[in-house]
């Protein structure tokens, strides 16, 4: 980071900064896309909401810490804006006030707050054994001091990288994640199952490659542990979401398997495998941010929640339907839509890494997951367009404008990003590149 | 002649709290002038020895040749004196409001400005002896204040404290003894044993260590010696607030401290046993003391048992024997102190203002009281250890003093800090969300009667979070005072 703005300066060692890298201009972006697409069609759905002004206040409020968190340009800041963002955005799950809600709340805070606790003793290492403060590529810490504690410095970054998976709903850290993203309101579950779990590998990626070294990690049995918890989630995630009927359950379940994938390609420390990483986390912010608002219009607008009572609704929800099976194809991983690519760079990446045994089972694994998400996916498009013969015809309407439109915008980027990946895969390269 | 201003600024509270029942003030109004004006006085005047008096002494007199009764002002009292004084003029806003409906407020009010000019004897203390005499008295001066609302609760939480104090205080007493009689110094001016500390000794100066520890680990609710604090709670909450959580137990911590750094010293103590062992206890303690709030619903023994916790916290970076052992552990002292009473203050206020006391029961308090719960949320926040909050600065101290020690038990003493601060966010943050956010089957008019309390109470809580606020982002100056203490408890350095 070139240039750094110093909010605070608390003491030495200790400063509230910010500075902005190629990593958190791309996050940036990604989360103002979103916040505003997400947001034009809450101004539609709060018809259905209590609470209102606070609902957009916390919307806000956390849109901001996001913003902060991307531009932390050290292990405090981040930490800071990591805490503030879980307590911000902790008010739009318990929007409705059902108990549920409200016990899906204090889950999420607590998962939250325990992965948050498992980053500070990060920071306190880091804090330790750094040269400096200030995220470096490469990694921060000095040699000097970390010669001899190296196996020390290995369980910690274990810890804290496992801490903040907790956000992005990692095995064994993931449980919080399909309680809390369903029981929100759908603007809230899309930004939380499509952004803020993002923010989790915001932070993993800050301090697996800027505070402890791409070099450092490579081949040790943190790097393993990683990928095989990352795999073992994308597996569990997409299992768990095939055999759910609560459609934003389902959706959550995916998330929990998809940015596992981003993870995977993390954890590989390869260039090719980051690159896939960066381009999965777009994909995946558009795509499930676009599922959660067509799974928001049918409750919404036909207060059906079960993907077992939509049979048929495609028919009277065409353009609902229609943005949800583009979404659906381009996160199945079907060329030419968006989706297919950043997994192909997955594979290609762990294939060239060279771990013995992961580096094949892991596409493998992905592989197997792409059925599983067809599975679970399609089903919902074949039989909302196709109902069985002698079914009941379904009722219902299509969904408002103003809700349509974000999805419609969404399916768009979903096409316009596949096809036309080339200018994007460039920018996130050097980003990727420069990681190292 | 600041030799007698140490003098005047214990006896002032002394001699004038003892005339308050004495004076047998009918109106409220003219009480709380009287009170007011001698604690304020008592504050500014101690502050100003604070900046200008520092190293004066007062030898009072002779008991024996050995033994002498001495005052003095070095920068470790210093430190202690500043927290009380800066809260106690806080703390009597509070109580006058607080009070208000309760009766005997003239024996009240005399016993807890006496206690305020016996803290600053043990902050000011320039001798073993000397300290021992004050933490004897405040003892005593307290159990009349916990005993206060006359229940039979009350009463038995009163001869509980007594009980677990003065065993504690006889404990500490022995050790003393041992010193004294095997030729080291009690003065705090001498650092370390010296000469005394032969092989020979070595066994039995270790004992009086433990015992001296355990012993004032009484007051600093060190487990199992805890006890008496949780029971504690029944009795008004500015004595909660103040006394248990700033005077009563930090001169438990204080005397630790004097007894690790100014008696023993870091080259006796370090990689000793007995470290070891405080260190084991104390890192337990975090633990379990987090834990039980936790499972505690009674809002203020919730908060007793996370100064249990707390408390440890200081205990832990003080048997580091390390420097920054040493400032973070009197840092923590000066945040958990303002932290703390924050939270016991909102507990009162919500008691005083609705009659609840159980933390289940604030649901959409955050609306009723908006003041009180804005206040108590940044100091959750901050005692669960949020930057830029001032918990953060001294938890952060702590963790890079154990880190920089490096024993196995200092990583211990990290770990249970990390639980700790999951399980403060369970039981301090769940009060917040249920305060902010109701179900939505409850009814906003069964708070109708529940009102924000006025100017007496929120006035000390809104400068208190002020400060821990602005401690938190601008630390440097109150660092800079603290980081005075490490010349003279490391004359080596």
């Amino acid at each position: 980071m070139t240039q750094l703005f110093t909010l605070l300066k608390i003491s030495d060692g200790l400063a509230i900064q910010f500075g902005a890298d190629g990593l958190g201009r791309m996050f940036l972006c990604l989360d103002t896309v979103m916040w505003i697409l997400v947001g034009i069609y809450a101004f539609k759905y709060k018809e259905h909401m209590k609470h209102t002004k606070r609902f957009f206040a916390f919307y806000l409020l956390t849109y901001l810490m996001l913003a902060a968190l991307s531009m932390a340009a050290n292990y405090l800041t981040m930490y800071l804006c990591f805490e503030f963002m879980t307590l911000l955005s902790m008010p739009m799950v318990l929007q409705d006030g059902t108990p549920e809600s409200i016990a899906a709340a204090r889950k999420y805070l607590m998962y939250s707050i325990f992965g948050a606790t498992l980053g500070l003793l990060g920071f306190f290492f880091s804090a330790h054994y750094g040269a400096g403060t200030v995220f470096t590529p490469g990694g921060l810490l000095d040699p000097a001091k970390v010669a001899g504690n190296e196996s020390k410095l290995l369980v910690v970054a274990f810890l804290s990288i496992a801490g903040f998976s907790a956000k992005a709903g990692m095995f064994p850290l993931h449980a919080w994640l399909p309680t809390a993203h369903p029981v929100a309101p759908a603007p809230a579950s899309a930004v939380l199952s499509g952004v803020i779990t993002k923010a989790g590998v915001l932070c993993i990626l800050r301090v697996m490659y800027q505070v402890y070294g791409a070099s450092f990690l490579a081949g040790t049995w943190v790097q393993k542990a990683l990928i095989v918890l990352s795999l073992i989630t994308v597996f569990m995630g997409s299992m768990m979401a095939y055999g759910e009927d609560l459609l934003k359950r389902r959706l959550a379940y995916s998330t929990v398997s998809q940015v596992s994938y981003v993870l995977f390609g993390v954890f590989t420390l390869h260039p090719v495998a980051l690159l896939g990483a960066l381009l999965h986390v777009i994909y995946h912010s558009i795509i499930k941010d676009g599922l959660f608002l067509g799974a928001g219009a049918v409750i919404f607008t036909n207060h059906k929640e079960y993907v077992s009572q939509l049979h048929g609704m495609g028919k009277r929800m065409p353009v609902t339907f229609g943005c949800f099976t583009v979404c659906s194809l381009g996160l199945i991983g079907i060329p030419p839509f968006a989706g297919f690519l950043s997994k192909w760079y997955l594979a290609a990446g762990s294939l060239s890494e060279g771990l013995p045994v992961l580096s094949w089972l892991g596409p493998a694994v992905l592989l197997l997951s792409a059925l599983l998400t067809a599975g679970y996916l399609l089903p919902i498009s074949i039989h909302g367009f196709f109902p069985g013969e002698g079914e009941k015809e379904a009722e219902g309407k299509e969904a408002p404008f103003q809700m349509l439109f974000p999805m419609l915008v969404l399916a768009l980027g979903v096409v316009v990003f596949g096809v036309f990946a080339q200018p994007l895969a460039d920018a996130l390269l050097r980003i990727a590149e420069a990681m190292f | 002649m600041t030799g007698f201003g140490i003098l005047i600024a214990i006896l002032v509270p002394i001699l004038g709290g003892a005339l308050v029942p004495l004076l047998d003030f009918d109106a409220r109004r003219a009480r709380e002038y009287y009170v007011f004006a001698i604690v304020l006085a008592t504050s500014v005047y101690t502050l100003s020895l604070l900046s200008s008096g520092q190293g004066s002494e007062l030898v009072l007199y002779h008991l024996t040749s050995t033994i002498d009764i001495t005052l003095r002002i070095d920068r470790y009292g210093s430190i202690f004196a500043l927290l009380v004084s800066v809260l106690w003029p806080l703390a009597t806003l509070y109580a006058f409001e607080y009070m208000s409906h309760l009766h005997k407020k003239n024996r009240f009010f005399g016993f807890f400005t006496i206690c305020y000019g016996i803290t600053l004897g043990v902050a000011f203390a320039g001798n073993f002896i000397t300290m021992y005499l004050f933490y004897e008295l405040l003892t005593l001066a307290t159990v009349p204040l916990i005993t206060h609302e006359g229940t039979r609760e009350a009463k038995v939480a009163g001869v509980k404290y007594l009980v677990y104090s003065i065993a504690g205080a006889t404990a500490a007493f022995i050790g003393m003894i041992a010193i004294l009689t095997h030729g080291g110094s009690l003065e705090f001016a001498v650092i370390g044993l010296g000469d005394a500390a032969t092989p020979e000794n070595r066994r039995l100066f270790d004992l009086a260590f433990l015992f001296m520890f355990f012993g004032f680990g009484v007051k600093s609710a060190i487990w199992p010696l805890h006890g008496w604090l949780p029971t504690a709670g029944v009795a008004p909450t500015p004595v909660t607030a103040l006394l248990h959580a700033v005077a009563v137990v930090k001169s438990g911590v204080f005397a630790i401290g004097r007894v690790v750094y100014f008696t023993y010293d870091a080259g006796y103590l370090a990689g000793s046993m007995v470290q070891k062992i405080g260190l084991a206890f104390s890192a337990f303690t975090i633990v379990y003391g987090t834990v039980m709030a936790w499972k505690e619903i009674h809002f203020k023994k919730r908060l007793a048992y996370s100064t249990v916790s707390n408390l440890s916290y200081i205990v832990f970076a003080f048997l580091l024997v390390t420097p920054s052992g040493l400032t973070a552990g009197l840092l923590h002292m000066m945040f958990h102190g303002l932290m703390k009473i924050v939270l016991f203050f909102v507990a009162g206020t919500v008691m005083h203002q609705s009659g609840r006391i159980y933390v289940t029961d604030l649901r959409g308090f955050g609306r009723a009281m908006p003041v009180s719960f804005a206040t108590f949320t940044i100091a959750s926040l901050a005692l669960t250890g949020i930057p830029p909050l001032c918990g953060f600065l001294s938890k952060y101290a702590i963790a890079e003093a154990a880190l920089a020690q490096g024993s196995p038990l200092a990583y211990a003493g990290v770990a249970a800090l990390l639980v700790s601060a999951v399980f403060t966010a369970a039981y301090l943050l769940t009060i917040c969300v249920r305060a902010y956010f109701p179900p939505a089957d409850f009814e906003p008019w069964s708070l109708k009667s529940v009102k924000e309390a006025n100017l007496y109470m929120t006035l000390p809580l809104v400068l208190l979070t002020a400060a821990i606020v602005l401690l938190g982002c601008f630390p440097g100056a109150l660092q800079a005072f603290i980081g005075g203490v490490v010349p003279a408890a490391f004359p080596g350095l």
